[in-house]
């Protein structure tokens, strides 16, 4: 049908580029409306200084983040999860760093399939990992708990280190170390001196994500927690249902806030792009 | 690369190239413990399904087929499989609509505009799904939920419209959720694509939309592929929005799945449900990955 038209030059704007145009401006518009939206309305009604959720809020007052630090289960909940995510860091760094290396540097046979299991929780339902946790707890005898908790998370949040890792010591240049090798220095050194620094922001990255990830967690937490001391997510499943007070507002533009504190952090340390990939 | 480093002449001892950079050992502790806290529970899950549990305890250690029998003989559970399907459907397609362009606009995009771009697309992963799935609760909600708040005072509508607690809902709350899990692996691939083919395209007549259909949209075919099936996935078993946004009588397959393991605590049939979800929602995953593996060849062949 467009061959008709062949004669004008690529440059000038058919009617129905024109058309196009705009279609795709305005889904783009909207997209991006829906992306942020509906955090920007959060962040909004937690300034509400009335009893019930309004949008635009009838005023501003701080009623409900103080109401959030004088509200002590809550306040419990968040050391809780606090407490977890930087064991799942921990964990998570302590495996996942080196279990990177064999990944990249690796020259055994079956490194592609070693590279699709380290990645393969990624592919797993959480629910099926935070299920499949539970009832091998029961079958060995280990109740729900922070432990059981920290171990599965550690299971969800593992790839993403593995991915963020990889993908720098991909762009790292392996003669350095050679040539630290070469000049005396032993592995251990070379490790610690030569390679652990290039890593460092990779680490730093991939240590923000995993714990805004573990702490954001709710499907695990859900079945995996100990059910006397919730950590926040499942404190906040739980508020949502049965709370319309605007102190979730509060509590959710906390945790948007701690999200842009994360993604400050992964931006310097390895640019935003990273992610992507 | 690492080939090349090894070629060369350090003649290293069998025990040297053991502790060496090479081996297999720097990724040991994390196969253990893959193997340990996720491959022993997925057997122990799959297995449960087969047995007789009783608070956490197996009561009867004997092979039984009773409970996926129970499960797979259930008109409601196939109700609910059926339901999972089409929400988890609609709302990847949804996704994918919406995502595409947004992927598009960022590879045309420069300097300052493609960094808030890239905020706004990054900003809502990194922030709890819980949070996100509160927002369209305040956004749906009765008569004091924004929409319906705006639509009244604009006069569109003069009864409050039943959203919340309804499949809308809960489509609404997945598609605006999962969005990121599209638009990243489409950013990859559409900010890093060879514009000549598609400068070919427009030298040789075609307009810009065909271009857009016959080309951009063929090359980022992989990507497409891959981020339908990740969102897919996730929607298909997320069980938290469709609890939320659905309201308490809302039910799919993913959320019976939760209530008979942590509410009504019968875990011979939790297993059967979660073994149930887990092996459709890999069927469905591998039919959209050969059907997307077809088209992607079809492309190949056209250009």
């Amino acid at each position: 049908m467009m061959r008709k038209i062949k004669a004008s030059s690529a440059q000038a704007m058919l009617p129905i580029d024109r058309f196009a145009r705009w279609v795709l401006i305005a889904v783009t518009a909207f997209s991006i409306l829906l992306l942020i939206g509906p955090s920007l309305i959060v962040i909004a009604i937690s300034f509400e200084p009335r009893a019930y959720i309004a949008f635009p809020p009838s005023g501003f007052s701080t009623r409900w983040y103080q109401a959030v630090f004088a509200n002590q289960q809550l306040l419990d909940s968040i050391l809780v999860s606090v407490r977890i995510s930087l064991a799942v860091m921990a964990i998570c760094l302590l495996i996942g760093v080196p279990a990177a290396f064999a990944s990249i540097r690796g020259t055994f046979r079956g490194r592609a399939a070693l590279n699709a299991f380290l990645l393969s929780p990624q592919m797993m339902p959480g629910m099926v990992i935070a299920i499949a946790s539970l009832f091998f707890g029961a079958y060995i005898a280990f109740r729900a708990s922070d432990l059981m908790l920290i171990l599965s998370l550690s299971v969800f949040c593992l790839p993403f280190v593995v991915r963020i890792v990889m993908a720098r010591l991909a762009d790292l240049d392996p003669l350095l170390d050679e040539a630290s090798a070469n000049l005396g220095a032993g592995k251990l050194e070379t490790f610690v001196r030569v390679t652990l620094p290039q890593l460092a922001p990779a680490i730093c990255a991939a240590s923000a994500f995993t714990f805004i990830e573990a702490f954001d967690n709710v499907t695990v937490s859900l079945f995996t927690s100990d059910v006397r001391a919730r950590p926040l997510p499942v404190e906040l499943y739980y508020l949502v249902q049965f709370d319309s007070s605007p102190i979730i507002a509060a509590i959710s533009s906390l945790e948007i806030g701690l999200s842009f504190v994360v993604m400050l952090i992964i931006a310097k340390a390895v640019g935003l792009e990273r992610l992507g990939r | 690369m690492t080939d090349a480093v090894l070629a060369q002449p350090t003649r290293l001892s069998l025990a040297r190239r053991v502790i060496d950079g090479g081996g297999l050992w720097p990724a040991v502790p994390a196969l253990v413990y893959l193997v340990l806290f996720m491959v022993l529970p997925i057997v122990t899950l799959l297995t449960f399904g087969f047995v007789t549990i009783d608070r956490g305890a197996i009561t009867d250690g004997g092979f039984t087929l009773t409970h996926i029998a129970g499960v797979l003989g259930d008109p409601l559970v196939w109700n609910l499989t059926w339901r999972s399907f089409w929400i988890a459907v609609v709302s990847t397609c949804l996704t994918l609509v919406l995502a595409y362009p947004i992927a598009y606009a960022y590879g045309h995009l420069k300097g300052v505009w493609r960094t808030l771009l890239l905020v706004a697309i990054i900003s809502p992963l990194l922030t709890s799904a819980l949070v996100r799935t509160y927002a369209w609760i305040v956004i749906l909600g009765g008569r004091r939920g924004l929409l319906n708040q705006t639509l009244l005072s604009l006069g569109v509508i003069d009864q409050p419209l039943q959203i919340l607690n309804t499949s809308t809902a809960v489509v609404m709350g997945m598609t605006q959720i999962h969005l990121p899990f599209m638009i990243l692996p489409l950013l990859a691939v559409l900010s890093e694509r060879d514009r000549r083919f598609e400068e070919a395209s427009l030298n040789l007549g075609a307009s810009q939309v065909e271009t857009f259909f016959r080309v951009t949209i063929p090359m980022s075919m992989p990507a497409i592929v891959a981020g339908f099936a990740l969102v897919f996935a996730v929607s298909y078993t997320n069980f938290i929005i469709p609890q939320l946004l659905g309201g308490g009588n809302y039910s799919t397959l993913a959320v019976q799945v939760y209530e008979q393991t942590i509410v009504v605590l019968d875990w011979s049939r939790g297993a059967a449900l979660a073994t149930l979800l887990l092996t459709t929602c890999f069927a469905f995953v591998l039919a959209i990955v050969s059907v997307g593996g077809r088209l992607t060849r079809w492309s190949e062949v056209r250009r």
